[in-house]
C-alpha cells in the first residue's frame, strides 16, 4: 500500500461511507454503524499521516497524476495533518453523541450520511493544495452544515440554517473574487505555486485585494468580529451534534487559513495581517466576553464564548512569534475539544428540560436531577476560563508568556482582563442551572441525552492539562515547519 | 470587448450589491444571483483574451485558457445547488413566518 493513500483515505473514507449510508437508509443501526467506522478509520489514517508526517516528510498526491501546477494537489503537511487529527477526534465524538441523543432529526435517513459529508469538506480544506479545490470542499460542508441545522427539531431551524447559508455564500463569492484576482496576477491556483509566484513579485495590483478577499471569506469561516454576526443565531436552533462541530471545528478553518497566509502566501504582507488580526482578536476577546454575559441562553453564551475565544487565537497568530503561534496552535486544540463538550453538555441538558431549550430561565435548577452532567459542566467551565488542572490553562499560559515575551502589554492586558469574563459567564451559567432550585411545578425528564461523548472529550481535557507536553512539542514542530515555506513549496514540486 | 465586459461585470455587481442590501428576503436573494452571476463573467473573463480558439490537445492555433472556463462551470453548478436551496428555505420561512420584512424574521434572538 503506497503511502499516499495516508491523505487520500481521511477525504474518502467518510465520502464513501455518505454514499453507502444513503444506501443503507432503511437499516439505521447499521447505517450508524457504517459512518462511526468509516470515521474511526478516517481517524487512524490521518493519526498515521500525522505520524508519518512528524517522523519522515510530508506525503503530497497529484491526483491523477497530473503534475503539481496544471491538476490537483493534495499536501499533508504537519499543519494540515494536525489540524485534520483535531477535526476528526471531535467529529467522530459527535457520531457518538448524536446517536444517544433524543433528538427526532438524527433518525432522519440523511443524517448520518451529511453528518458525513461535513468531514468530507471539513477535511478536504485542510488536505488541499488548491485554491478553487478549497472553495469546493468549502462550499460541500456550508451546504451539509446547513441543510443538518434546517432539519432541527427546534422550528426556528431554518432560519438559522438560512442565515449561516446565506452570509456563506457571500463568503464564497469572496474566495471566489480572490481566485479570480490571484489567477488574473499570476496565472496558478495551486498554493505552492502560488506562494512562489508571490515571492517573485509580491506587489501586483491585486495582490493585495486578493489578499484581503481571502481575509474576509477566513473571517466569515471563523466568526471573527466584523463577520460574527450569522454565529449566536445559527447555534441557538441547530442540532446539538452539529452546532458543537461547527462552534469548535469548523470554525478552525479559518484560523487554518490566516496561518497559511501569513506563512506561506503573503510573506510580504504578513505584517500588515498580522497587525489586522492582533486588533480583530482583542475586538473579539472584549465582544465574546461582555456578549456572552448578556446573554440569556446557554448556547448563544456558548457561541459568543467561541468569538472570545477566537479572539485569543487571533492575538496568538497576530503576534507571529515561533512561541505565539505554538500558543495558537495549541488553544486551537484545546479550545475544540472544550467548545465541543460544552456545547454537547448544553444540549444535554436542553433535552432534560421540559420544553426543550436551552434558555436559562427554562434550565433554571434543571441540574438538580443529573448531578454527573454538573460535574462535568463544571470542568468544562474551569478549562473554558483557564483555570488548572485543564487543557485550558495550559493553552492560557502559554499565550500569556508568548506576550510577554514580545512585551505587548497593552494587549496582554486587556484579553487578561477579558479571560476574567469567561469566570464570570461559565459560573452565572453553572449557578442558574446547579444551584437555583427549579421554580415550583415545572418538572424535569428523568433521561436525555446521554454524556458519554462530552465525557470522552473533557477526558481529553483534564489528559491534556496534566500531560500537554507531546501537544507542545508538535505545535512546536509545526511551527518551524511553518517557518521554512521553501520546503513546503519544495515538497510539492520536488516529489 | 473589453470596457463592455468590464461594464457587464460592474453593472452586474453594483445592482446585485444594491438588492442584497434591500429588507426584503427574497430580493436580497435576488442580488446574491446576481453578484455571483457577475463572480462567473470575472472568473470568465480572466482568461478570455489569451486566444480565440477552443483548447483541443492538437490544435495548432493560439488557444484560449481553459482553466478559467473551467472554474466558471464548476463555480455555476455549485451556485445553482445553493440558491436551489436558498430559495426551498425562503419559501418555508415565508409561510412560517408570513412575511418577507428580513426585520421581522429574527425569531432567534428571543
Amino acid at each position: 500500500m503506497s503511502i499516499h493513500w495516508l491523505v487520500i483515505l481521511p477525504i474518502l473514507l467518510p465520502l464513501s461511507g455518505a454514499v453507502f449510508g444513503l444506501l443503507l437508509r432503511k437499516f439505521a443501526r447499521l447505517q450508524f454503524s457504517l459512518s462511526l467506522a468509516a470515521m474511526l478509520v478516517a481517524l487512524a489514517s490521518s493519526v498515521g499521516l500525522l505520524i508519518y508526517t512528524f517522523n519522515e516528510s510530508p506525503v503530497v498526491v497529484q491526483i491523477g497524476r497530473w503534475p503539481a501546477p496544471a491538476g490537483i494537489t493534495l499536501v499533508g503537511d504537519l499543519l494540515s495533518a494536525f489540524m485534520v487529527v483535531m477535526s476528526q477526534t471531535v467529529l467522530t465524538t459527535g457520531l457518538l453523541y448524536a446517536v444517544a441523543c433524543r433528538d427526532k432529526c438524527v433518525h432522519y435517513p440523511a443524517f448520518y450520511p451529511l453528518f458525513l459529508i461535513l468531514a468530507t469538506g471539513l477535511t478536504g480544506s485542510f488536505l488541499t493544495g488548491d485554491l478553487f479545490n478549497l472553495f469546493v470542499f468549502a462550499e460541500l460542508m456550508v451546504i451539509s452544515g446547513s441543510l443538518l441545522t434546517a432539519s432541527a427539531d427546534d422550528r426556528y431551524g431554518v432560519e438559522a440554517a438560512y442565515k449561516y447559508f446565506y452570509i456563506s455564500l457571500l463568503a464564497s463569492v469572496f474566495l471566489l473574487l480572490a481566485c479570480g484576482a490571484l489567477y488574473a496576477s499570476y496565472g496558478t491556483l495551486n498554493i505552492a505555486d502560488l506562494a512562489r509566484r508571490i515571492q517573485t513579485s509580491p506587489n501586483l495590483p491585486l495582490t493585495q485585494i486578493s489578499m484581503v478577499l481571502l481575509l474576509a471569506f477566513f473571517m466569515v469561516k471563523s466568526a471573527v468580529v466584523p463577520f460574527h454576526f450569522w454565529q449566536p443565531d445559527f447555534h441557538a436552533a441547530s442540532p446539538t451534534a452539529v452546532s458543537a462541530m461547527l462552534s469548535s471545528v469548523i470554525v478552525k478553518l479559518g484560523i487554518y487559513g490566516f496561518l497559511r497566509m501569513t506563512s506561506l502566501l503573503f510573506l510580504e504582507q504578513a505584517g500588515l495581517i498580522r497587525a489586522a488580526l492582533i486588533v480583530l482578536g482583542c475586538v473579539g476577546v472584549l465582544l465574546g466576553g461582555f456578549s456572552a454575559i448578556g446573554a440569556n441562553h446557554l448556547k448563544r453564551m456558548l457561541a459568543y464564548s467561541t468569538i472570545g475565544q477566537i479572539g485569543f487565537i487571533l492575538v496568538g497568530i497576530g503576534w507571529g512569534t515561533p512561541l505565539s503561534l505554538t500558543a495558537a496552535l495549541v488553544f486551537a486544540f484545546n479550545h475544540s475539544l472544550i467548545k465541543s463538550a460544552m456545547l454537547m453538555l448544553a444540549g444535554a441538558m436542553a433535552s432534560r428540560a421540559a420544553v426543550k431549550s436551552a434558555a436559562f430561565n427554562i434550565l433554571e435548577g434543571i441540574g438538580k436531577a443529573s448531578p454527573l452532567a454538573g460535574g462535568l459542566f463544571l470542568i468544562g467551565g474551569i478549562a473554558l476560563a483557564g483555570i488548572p488542572p485543564t487543557n485550558g490553562f495550559i493553552s492560557k499560559l502559554v499565550l500569556f508568556k508568548s506576550g510577554l515575551e514580545v512585551q505587548a502589554f497593552a494587549a496582554l492586558a486587556l484579553i487578561g482582563a477579558a479571560s476574567a469574563l469567561s469566570l464570570v459567564y461559565v459560573l452565572r451559567a453553572f449557578m442558574q442551572i446547579w444551584w437555583k432550585m427549579p421554580t415550583s411545578g415545572v418538572k424535569t425528564k428523568p433521561d436525555g441525552d446521554r454524556l458519554i461523548a462530552p465525557a470522552l472529550l473533557l477526558g481529553g481535557c483534564v489528559a491534556l492539562g496534566l500531560w500537554s507536553e507531546p501537544l507542545i512539542g508538535l505545535s512546536m514542530q509545526i511551527v518551524n515547519w511553518m517557518a521554512e515555506p521553501g520546503r513546503y513549496i519544495q515538497a510539492v514540486f520536488g516529489g | 470587448m473589453n470596457l463592455l465586459t468590464a461594464l457587464a461585470i460592474g453593472v452586474l455587481f453594483g445592482v446585485g450589491i444594491f438588492q442584497l442590501l434591500r429588507r426584503n428576503v427574497i430580493r436580497s436573494v435576488m442580488g446574491l444571483v446576481l453578484i455571483s452571476n457577475a463572480m462567473n463573467l470575472f472568473l470568465l473573463s480572466m482568461g478570455a483574451y489569451n486566444g480565440e480558439a477552443a483548447a483541443y490537445a492538437g490544435s495548432s492555433a493560439q488557444i484560449s485558457d481553459p482553466t478559467p472556463q473551467a472554474l466558471a462551470l464548476t463555480a455555476i453548478v455549485i451556485s445553482m445547488g445553493g440558491f436551489a436551496f436558498v430559495l426551498a428555505m425562503l419559501y418555508i420561512i415565508s409561510l412560517r413566518y408570513k412575511t418577507s420584512d428580513s426585520d421581522h424574521i429574527q425569531e432567534l434572538k428571543h
